[in-house]
């Protein structure tokens, strides 16, 4: 993955994540690949349903964010980055 | 998809398989996404149809004040599987209160249930209700106490705070807590003519731990498999023994 690669993703999963949180200025905070979804995000389990939805409906069903979330432990899942699911993403979407 | 009349969230992964597993969350602060986010996309790999949905008044389905018994929850799932045409029999895997809706179900439809794998469950009987209003009426009056959320975040957490938020205010804006326990309830008899094959798995420290093998026995076609040390998650905490689990169960028991 290169590093221009790694970066669009990355700025196409930020604003797709407005889809969920609406403007994150709101929230009084700026998206960087540190945000946790949960925590930073205020955003449940449930919304990481729909982003996967969301992602899988913009990037195609190869990108399966739950596929990915099934072989992490809890701690993980609770922990989860954008910069995770932005490498997720990544690395699914990389060109050949 | 608007069920038994209330907005209701439902997430499938058609597989294109000859068998389907439902899949049923527990209460409180659980949706379709403990599920969805562990076991069905091996289930559906493994070419089973997932159906999975937020019970009413959890996740992201609509949640009215009343309306809460076993039986409108049973009602809901009749009336899930009508509209979406499923018309063979369904493997239901339930998780905690889950399982206990798995049980109502299939004593209410048994030719629509293929088996059953309930995590942490038991039916719907009269010792049920008793446990369950003393859980939810502990639970109400704990959540009601401001410093019951700092002791949680100290314990468990700032995640489980936010969880703890969520409960309180689902369980404090319905009749939820009242209305569960009401059943309908089951009779032993009914339990013990429940004809398909039936999975408990269970925690040797869970809700479960003081009566681990009688509800077993009395099940005519029942497993039991106990995760020795482990409390009521099971599922979250040992969510790759239990997909292994449930896939070769429904393995072993499809048509």
């Amino acid at each position: 993955m290169t590093i221009d690669h790694a970066s669009a993703v990355f700025d196409v999963v930020a604003e797709l994540l407005t889809q969920l949180t609406g403007d994150t200025d709101v929230l009084g905070i700026e998206i960087t690949p540190d945000t946790t979804f949960h925590e930073d995000l205020q955003l449940e389990s449930i919304d990481l349903v729909t982003f996967a939805s969301i992602l899988a409906e913009h990037f195609g069903a190869d990108v399966n964010l739950a596929e990915y979330l099934a072989e992490k432990d809890l701690d993980d899942v609770i922990g989860l980055t954008v910069g995770d699911i932005a490498r997720f993403v990544g690395e699914r979407t990389c060109p050949r | 998809m608007t069920v038994n009349g209330l907005r209701t969230n439902v997430q499938l992964v058609p597989a294109g398989g000859t068998e389907t597993v439902v899949f049923l969350h527990g209460m409180g602060t659980d949706s379709l996404a403990s599920f969805y986010l562990t076991l069905a996309p091996p289930v559906a790999a493994a070419g089973i149809d997932v159906i999975s949905y937020d019970l009413r008044g959890h996740g992201k389905t609509e949640r009215p004040e009343r309306g809460y018994t076993l039986g409108d929850f049973v009602a809901d799932l009749d009336d899930l599987l009508r509209q979406l045409g499923v018309d063979r029999p369904v493997h239901l895997v339930g998780n905690s209160f889950g399982g206990t809706l798995a049980y109502s179900y299939a004593v209410a439809n048994p030719s629509r249930v293929r088996s059953i794998v309930c995590i942490e469950s038991e039916p719907a009987t009269e010792v049920w209700a008793e446990k369950m209003s003393q859980i939810l009426a502990h639970t109400v009056r704990f959540l009601q106490v401001e410093e019951s959320f700092d002791w949680i975040e100290a314990n468990f957490g700032a995640h489980h705070r936010r969880l703890a938020r969520m409960a309180a205010e689902r369980i404090t804006s319905t009749k939820m807590a009242e209305e569960v326990p009401l059943g309908p309830l089951l009779t032993w008899e009914q339990v013990a003519a429940i004809g398909c094959p039936v999975l408990s798995i269970l925690g040797s420290h869970g809700y479960q731990a003081d009566d681990l093998e009688a509800l077993t026995s009395l099940l005519p076609h029942g497993e039991l498999h106990v995760f020795e040390g482990q409390g009521h998650s099971v599922l979250v905490e040992q969510h790759r023994e239990v997909r292994e689990l449930v896939l070769k169960w429904v393995e072993r028991h499809a048509a």
